[in-house]
């Protein structure tokens, strides 16, 4: 258990620095009524890890559906909460997947060629999106001790 | 007369038996002897007999006497002679009394003989000589003592001079003149420091002279006094001093170190009292501030009293301008409307001056935006500017964009300046420059200059500038009107800014380069924090949470109504508005759902903050929905959007505000601090 004592500090966890806006978290962190427990952070990033993994489900059936406008949703939908905690890589790919979802690019400002382009860049961005979202909800489990 | 002198042999047998040999020449010689002493001294001699007839004269004496012939003198009477030669020989007149009185006291006897034009004086000195108790001869000699008695005469003199100077320090009341010694002790007393401090001579001996200074200066006054004094050879002080019954008195002390031989005997310490002198002077400065504060507040009166017809007269002038006039009227309407208006002018400036002149003027501290400040006078004139003049401004990035100030009067300096500026330049360019010359804890200094190309300021009348009534184009066919009180304001104004004003030629070429600075305050209180150091502040990583006592106190029984379809979000957001002390707080799924919680009548919510994207109804139309229900409580937008204008939409849509996510809890303060507080206005105009 020796390597899982951070004194507290999320940010010296490995792979936090660049998947993790420190400010933001400590915010989240900061309601935390017990500083042991954490209870109410951990129950805000445990209910994110549900809802982002119910989202990425929504985003596979909708981008076999070739739906763009609930892919954009989602996109934004997840975009939300994982903006509130911090997450600046998932909520980067989850802002290009609203975007793509518009037939946008991925700044929003230019329109895309077809909807098939929208949907290989979708699927990419989804795919990112995932691979981020696994790695940031490492270092949180890390964080709140959890080795499962 | 040389056998009577000869016959003295009896002096020489006394001599000792070694000096035999050379005894015989001499005693065969005695008579010459005499004579030759008596002829050959230096000093002016006569040889009388007993009967006072001349048997011997030195040659010296010949010499002195003014040219007598040895054989005219010889033999002559002693008196016959003294009574011929004392005409051009004076001492011989006294020659008669002196022999006479050695003869009397059978001693020699002297006496001094002064010419009566004082420049000679000469010692007589008669000398009897007896032997067996019969006068034989009688020697006179005759001394120039003139030296002498001059040194005698000084002496006289500067004893006298001395005592009447003691007597005159001694005795003079008007001024205390005393001497310390070289510590600083009391070593003489007059008349007139016994009079000022009410010291007796017995009181004061001795006591060091700290004891005349207040309480203030006692201990660093006087030793850095003596020390100036020996430094520069005197020291001069006007002050307070003390008397001996405690009352004080203004004087004026000149302190000088006293040297004898190069050594420092002390000081001596002149005071006078000037407390009349101080007195009038007060009541003279007094009576002039006095007159002329009156003169100012007079002229401040009539400026104010001339501007309020003058208002009405113009206002009026503008309503007849509009109606139907011909030509010819239009343009006799317009000179009015023009000469009224430089007449505002000029009464606005008097006006000013006045105030500022009485000291009446005050300079309020509003938050200001100084770039906001100088780009609307920039503004003003470049709708104004002359063709052949480019109109410039640099503006420095790091101008406060909230600070302390008097925001009409920091206008007034530019827009008095950039007119002077544009007036005098008919082409080329005139600049304004506004940098944030320094910065400390406290307060910004603002460096603003207009840089023109124009006519420039002749050598010569840039040192009186800044004076009031001033233009340097006093020609009878003034080209630029105005009443040369714009500069002087400007001046009073910027100090009362706390900065200067100046002036330097433009080095490029022609023009002029008008400068102030100004001193504003750096703003304290939260909710006037500039933008940017919100953003840095929301950056810092460690600063401790700052206290939220207000938003607190605010908080106690609002209510807050989210609008929020994420669930993450609704239980931050829940959780951080009852950690800031709202534990009102009711949730909204979507836009719906929102506007029909909110739509209530009376209003229920104090706030609602509304998510934008939202299922069923987005954030604006609820918005919408809620303003056409005639609900005025402050919405404010979530939104991670963050397109720049995207936000400014939102609220030409009928929000209040907006709030960028992840929501940052010290921006949130800020919002709601605002929001509640313009809810808490609202309430008061539409009670219920």
């Amino acid at each position: 258990m020796a390597e899982d004592r951070h004194d507290g500090d999320i940010m010296s966890i490995p792979g936090a620095t660049d998947s993790i806006d420190a400010a933001t978290f400590e915010q989240i962190l900061e309601m935390d009524d017990d500083e042991e427990e954490r209870d109410f952070s951990k129950s805000i990033v445990y209910d994110f890890f549900t809802q982002a993994e119910n989202t990425f489900g929504k985003m596979d059936t909708s981008l076999e559906e070739k739906n763009l406008k609930t892919l954009s949703e989602l996109g934004h939908f997840l975009k939300g909460s994982s903006a509130t905690l911090g997450l600046t890589k998932v909520k980067d790919s989850c802002e290009k997947i609203q975007h793509y979802g518009q037939r946008k690019d991925e700044t929003g400002t230019k329109d895309l060629a077809s909807d098939d382009e929208a949907l290989k860049k979708l699927a990419a961005a989804i795919k990112q999106a995932k691979t981020e979202f696994r790695d940031v909800e490492k270092v949180l489990r890390k964080f709140y001790h959890d080795d499962s | 007369m040389a056998n009577s002198l000869g016959t003295q042999p009896a002096l020489l047998p006394k001599s000792p038996p070694v000096s035999t040999v050379e005894i015989r020449p001499q005693r065969r010689n005695d008579t010459s002897l005499a004579d030759e002493i008596f002829s050959s001294t230096l000093i002016p001699t006569i040889v009388l007999d007993a009967s006072l007839v001349i048997c011997q004269v030195s040659d010296s004496f010949l010499e002195v006497s003014g040219g007598c012939r040895r054989e005219n003198v010889l033999g002559l009477d002693a008196n016959d002679f003294f009574h011929q030669a004392m005409t051009f020989f004076h001492p011989l007149a006294s020659a008669r009394k002196a022999i006479h009185s050695a003869q009397e006291t059978k001693r020699p006897y002297e006496l001094e003989d002064v010419e009566i034009d004082g420049k000679a004086a000469w010692s007589v000195r008669a000398v009897p000589i007896y032997r067996d108790d019969s006068l034989r001869y009688i020697q006179m000699e005759v001394k120039d003592v003139t030296e002498e008695h001059q040194r005698l005469l000084e002496l006289e003199e500067r004893l006298s001079v001395n005592e009447t100077f003691r007597v005159f320090v001694e005795t003079v009341k008007d001024y205390a003149i005393f001497m310390l010694d070289p510590t600083g002790h009391v070593a003489t007393w007059n008349a007139g420091a016994q009079v000022f401090k009410g010291y007796t001579r017995e009181e004061i001996l001795g006591k060091h002279f700290s004891i005349f200074y207040g309480p203030e200066d006692a201990d660093t006054k006087p030793p850095r006094e003596l020390h100036d004094a020996l430094k520069d050879g005197r020291v001069e002080d006007e002050g307070w001093r003390y008397r001996k019954d405690g009352s004080r008195f203004w004087a004026n002390v000149v302190i000088t170190p006293v040297y004898r031989d190069n050594i420092l005997v002390g000081f001596g310490k002149v005071t006078r009292d000037l407390t009349e002198r101080r007195k009038t002077e007060e009541q003279l400065v007094a009576a002039y501030e006095e007159s002329s504060k009156l003169k100012s507040e007079f002229l401040a009166n009539m400026s104010h009293e001339i501007r309020t017809p003058m208002h009405g007269m113009l206002s009026a002038l503008t309503l007849l301008l509009d109606t139907k006039l011909d030509e010819p009227q239009m343009e006799l309407a317009k000179v009015i409307e023009e000469s009224g208006e430089v007449l505002l002018h000029v009464i606005n400036d008097i006006l000013d001056y006045s105030k500022l002149a009485s000291g009446s003027f005050s300079i309020s501290a509003d938050i200001i935006c100084v770039p906001d400040i100088c780009q609307s006078v920039f503004r003003v004139y470049e709708k104004g500017r002359k063709e052949q003049t480019l109109l410039e401004h640099h503006l420095d990035p790091r101008l406060p964009r909230a600070a302390e100030g008097d925001s009409f009067r920091y206008r007034q300096i530019i827009q008095n300046l950039m007119s002077n500026a544009t007036k005098f330049t008919e082409e080329g360019y005139v600049k304004l420059n506004v940098s944030l010359q320094d910065e400390d804890d406290d307060s910004y200094l603002i460096l603003t200059e207009v840089v023109d190309s124009g006519i420039g300021i002749p050598r010569g009348m840039t040192g009186a500038l800044f004076n009031p009534f001033t233009q340097f184009d006093n020609s009878a066919t003034k080209r630029y009107k105005g009443t040369g009180l714009g500069l002087s304001i400007c001046k009073s104004l910027a100090e009362l800014m706390g900065g200067e004003i100046g002036f330097r030629p433009n080095l490029d070429g022609r023009g002029s380069i008008f400068w102030f600075t100004a001193r504003l305050k750096k703003v304290r209180q939260l909710k006037h924090i500039e933008a940017m150091q919100e953003k840095i502040e929301s950056l810092a990583i460690d600063t401790p949470i700052s206290p939220f006592e207000d938003i607190q106190t605010a908080a106690v029984g609002k209510r807050v109504l989210i609008a929020e379809d994420n669930q993450i979000n609704q239980k931050v957001m829940v959780k951080m508005l009852k950690g800031l002390g709202f534990d009102s707080v009711d949730l909204a799924a979507d836009g719906r759902a929102a506007v029909n919680m909110a739509v209530k009548e009376p209003p229920p919510y104090n706030i609602i903050l509304m998510d934008i994207n939202m299922p069923f109804l987005d954030g604006v139309t609820a918005t919408k929905e809620i303003r056409s229900a005639m609900i005025q409580t402050p919405i404010v937008a979530m939104t991670a959007n963050a397109l720049k204008g995207q936000a400014e939409s939102y609220i030409a849509k009928g929000m209040t505000d907006y709030i960028s996510k992840p929501v940052d809890r010290k921006r949130l303060v800020k919002i709601l601090t605002n929001a509640l507080e313009q809810d808490a206005q609202r309430t008061q105009r539409e009670p219920g």
